[in-house]
């Protein structure tokens, strides 16, 4: 029977999308009657202090809104696009939903979320910045752009350093002005490296977003749109910080390999034993750091690196609403106090990243030099549109392409000439799946 | 059928119109019997074949995922693409790396625990219990706990050896840790299906070859094995057909990864459908891996046929 399983289950989903547009909102009263309007809040926090910021923020919106009340409804990062797949098919979807930017633009295409255009009340969307508003600026699928979420929590890549072993070594402590280049780096990671210890670790579990996102120190894209038709590149910019990190790993031994099956949090233990100097990770992970230091360990975030800018691919993360959902006004209000400057600076504080409220941006707490939140509410200045984020595909390029060819690029198994063929080859093929 | 559904209306009809219109009242007859089955091919039809067809008029068709998206009757388009598909024939290598290694493993070592069950040995109730357990699982489960087992720094595996592998984001141990998971999960019922059969071997032959003064090897040779042949092709087509398809087990350990080294080809179809939104593809792969295991599966079972013979 199971040979038929995956035929059955497709068939099953596909069934359910041909009668789904009919059957939602049983339990959804409208507020006409004097019932409260029920709104679903799907939330991805993950860390302790972050759900804890988000049910403390539910919990005060339905104390002062006994019309509108709202269910918080825990996620998982893990396995939140097959949920949303399912329940948008399902014509059953959360009404409000947090995700992030490189995942919207494909639902956006396919007609789930809501175009926020002219909907967002004046004070939140004068509060965000529009950079930040152009990571959630999508095709609609057909002809128009819209907007398909509020940008809220923002991530760069820092340098997170062991500061005893950089003063031993008597190199320069970059500053969000003065910070290091690439070159800099290379020479500093030289440096650190000695008997047993490596000056850098690059976990390269999940290369591609790393790799795209500080390409564009060198203006590297890999993504080329013209008359509506995307493809992929990969010249000399697009080389450059892949073959850097590579000489690193290869030509002067000062990155570990060992650590490139890492994901992210991996190499701590590493970090805490001094074995190596340097890691390169998101704002996020100053949390882990701060948690798990052993007593008596100092570290500091240094700011991003400049190549020929300090401009890094910026990610949101995001609040929808859902097409489907019968109480999209209601929803919008939520999101609205969600997400207002207070509540944005607990949320960015919970999950130790960067708000995209400015008003968020100027709480004391995410200026002060303790953990390094100077360094890393200073770095948002350099975040630009990632231009993966606008590639309908980029996921399945993402999974089935450039995933495998960079970890086998940063193995040493391929040349750059072969990785770049594959991405751009390989890639095209996917990508034109998608165009169609 | 037509035996059955005969004798109550034989007896209830009688009287002068019996016999008189043969015709008609056969197909009243084979009508009485539709109705009588429909209670129970309703279910049937509406759970199994109904969506059954519905997946392969799917696969000739480029359903999306999407509610702006028209869906149009595509022939054998799907089909084309997937045959010049180097992701699907890669997933598709893996699958039969996968389901014939773990088919012929699990055999070996599910023959060799049920010969030692089907041993007059202490505590063999115990034992035989032991060997059921897995089955007991369910196969998130036996994944998690497995994962577990191999975690690169707190898995029992590491620790037992003194190594620091990452087994299951290797890009060549993956596959063959996969494969040691399948064949841990699978070996109760090949084990039980086994013993059963072992234990339906005549006394008399192993009597008789044993005057004829043959030792344990010969006896395992010329009698137990010939004799368990019929249960052999049947359990191992069987394991080979649940192996190919096997989905849960890998999605938990993997979810196919590293770089799809383990994607096999049903997981291959769930991504299509649900991460990348191409239902009617994903249903061509359904269709073609079915043909494909009933192709394998017919020669297989054909050949043993004709060897029997």
């Amino acid at each position: 029977m199971r040979r038929l399983g995956a035929a059955l289950a497709v068939a099953a989903v596909a069934l359910a999308a041909g009668c789904g547009s009919g059957g939602d909102g049983g339990d959804a009263a409208s507020g006409g009657n004097g019932q409260p309007v029920r709104l679903r809040f799907l939330s991805l926090a993950w860390q302790k202090e972050s759900i804890e910021a988000n049910k403390q923020i539910v919990a005060e919106w339905n104390t002062a809104n006994p019309k509108i009340q709202v269910e918080y409804v825990q996620g998982s990062w893990d396995n939140v696009n097959d949920q949303l797949v399912t329940s948008f098919e399902a014509g059953d979807p959360p009404d409000v939903i947090h995700d992030d930017s490189p995942a919207l633009s494909s639902f956006a295409s396919r007609g789930f979320l809501l175009d926020l255009t002219g909907k967002v009340p004046a004070g939140l969307k004068n509060d965000i910045p529009q950079a930040a508003w152009d990571t959630v600026t999508f095709s609609d699928g057909k002809s128009g752009q819209g907007v398909y979420g509020v940008p809220f929590l923002q991530e760069s890549q820092v340098l997170i350093a062991n500061k005893k072993l950089l003063d031993g070594a008597g190199v320069r402590l970059p500053t969000p002005d003065a910070p290091w280049t690439w070159d800099e780096f290379a020479d500093v990671a030289k440096k650190l490296t000695k008997k047993g210890a490596y000056g850098v670790a690059w976990p390269m579990k999940s290369p591609v977003n790393k790799v795209l996102n500080l390409a564009l120190n060198f203006g590297g894209t890999f993504f080329d749109t013209q008359n509506g038709k995307t493809t992929v590149k990969a010249g000399a910019q697009e080389r450059e910080v892949l073959q850097r990190i590579h000489d690193q790993l290869y030509t002067d031994k000062s990155a570990d390999p060992s650590a490139l099956g890492m994901g992210t949090a991996d190499p701590l233990p590493g970090f805490f034993a001094g074995k190596y100097a340097i890691l390169p990770a998101g704002v996020y992970l100053r949390q882990q750091v701060a948690e798990q230091a052993p007593s008596g360990f100092e570290w500091v975030t240094l700011p991003p690196l400049k190549g020929v800018t300090s401009q890094q691919g910026a990610v949101s993360q995001t609040l929808s609403v859902a097409a489907d959902s019968e109480h999209s006004d209601e929803a919008l209000k939520f999101i609205a106090y969600f997400l207002n400057g207070p509540n944005q600076a607990k949320l960015a504080k919970g999950d130790w990243l960067l708000p995209t409220s400015t008003t968020a941006a100027k709480d004391p707490a995410l200026t002060t030099e303790e953990n390094g939140w100077d360094v890393a509410t200073a770095s948002a200045k350099d975040l630009v549109v990632a231009p993966f984020l606008k590639v309908n595909g980029y996921d399945e390029w993402k999974s089935k392409v450039a995933t495998p060819a960079m970890q086998e690029y940063f193995a040493d198994k391929i040349s750059l000439d072969e990785l770049a063929t594959r991405l751009v080859e390989e890639g095209n093929k996917v990508l034109e799946r998608y165009s169609r | 059928m037509t035996a059955l559904a005969e004798r109550p209306y034989g007896g209830s009809r009688g009287g002068p119109q019996g016999g008189s219109q043969g015709g008609s009242q056969g197909g009243r007859r084979s009508r009485g019997a539709l109705a009588l089955m429909l209670p129970a091919l309703v279910p049937v039809l509406v759970f199994s074949v109904g969506p059954l067809l519905y997946g392969i008029l799917l696969a000739f068709t480029d359903a999306r995922s999407g509610r702006n998206t028209e869906t149009s009757f595509v022939g054998l388009e799907n089909f084309a693409e997937l045959l010049s598909d180097g992701d699907f024939w890669e997933s598709f290598r893996i699958g039969l790396v996968w389901g014939l290694s773990v088919t012929v493993l699990q055999f070996l070592a599910s023959l060799g625990l049920a010969l030692l069950l089907n041993q007059d040995l202490r505590l063999r109730g115990v034992a035989r219990v032991l060997a059921v357990v897995p089955w007991a699982m369910p196969p998130v489960v036996i994944g998690l706990m497995w994962r577990l087992v191999y975690h690169p720094d707190a898995g029992l595996l590491n620790g037992l050896f003194g190594t620091r592998v990452d087994w299951l984001h290797d890009f060549s141990l993956a596959l063959p840790a996969v494969i040691v998971v399948g064949v841990w999960t699978g070996m109760p019922q090949t084990t039980v299906v086994l013993l059963a059969g072992l234990q339906n071997v005549p006394k008399e032959l192993y009597e008789a070859v044993s005057v004829d003064g043959a030792g344990a090897w010969r006896r395992f040779w010329n009698v137990t094995l010939p004799q368990l042949r019929p249960v052999i092709v049947a359990i191992t087509s069987l394991d080979f057909v649940w192996n190919i398809n096997q989905f849960s087990l890998v999605y938990v350990l993997t979810q196919g990864g590293p770089g799809g080294r383990t994607r096999l080809p049903m997981l291959f179809a769930y991504e299509e459908a649900f991460r990348y939104g191409f239902f009617g593809y994903a249903a061509t792969l359904g269709v073609a891996i079915t043909i494909v295991v009933l192709a394998v599966l017919g020669l297989y079972l054909w050949r043993q046929a004709r060897e029997a013979d």
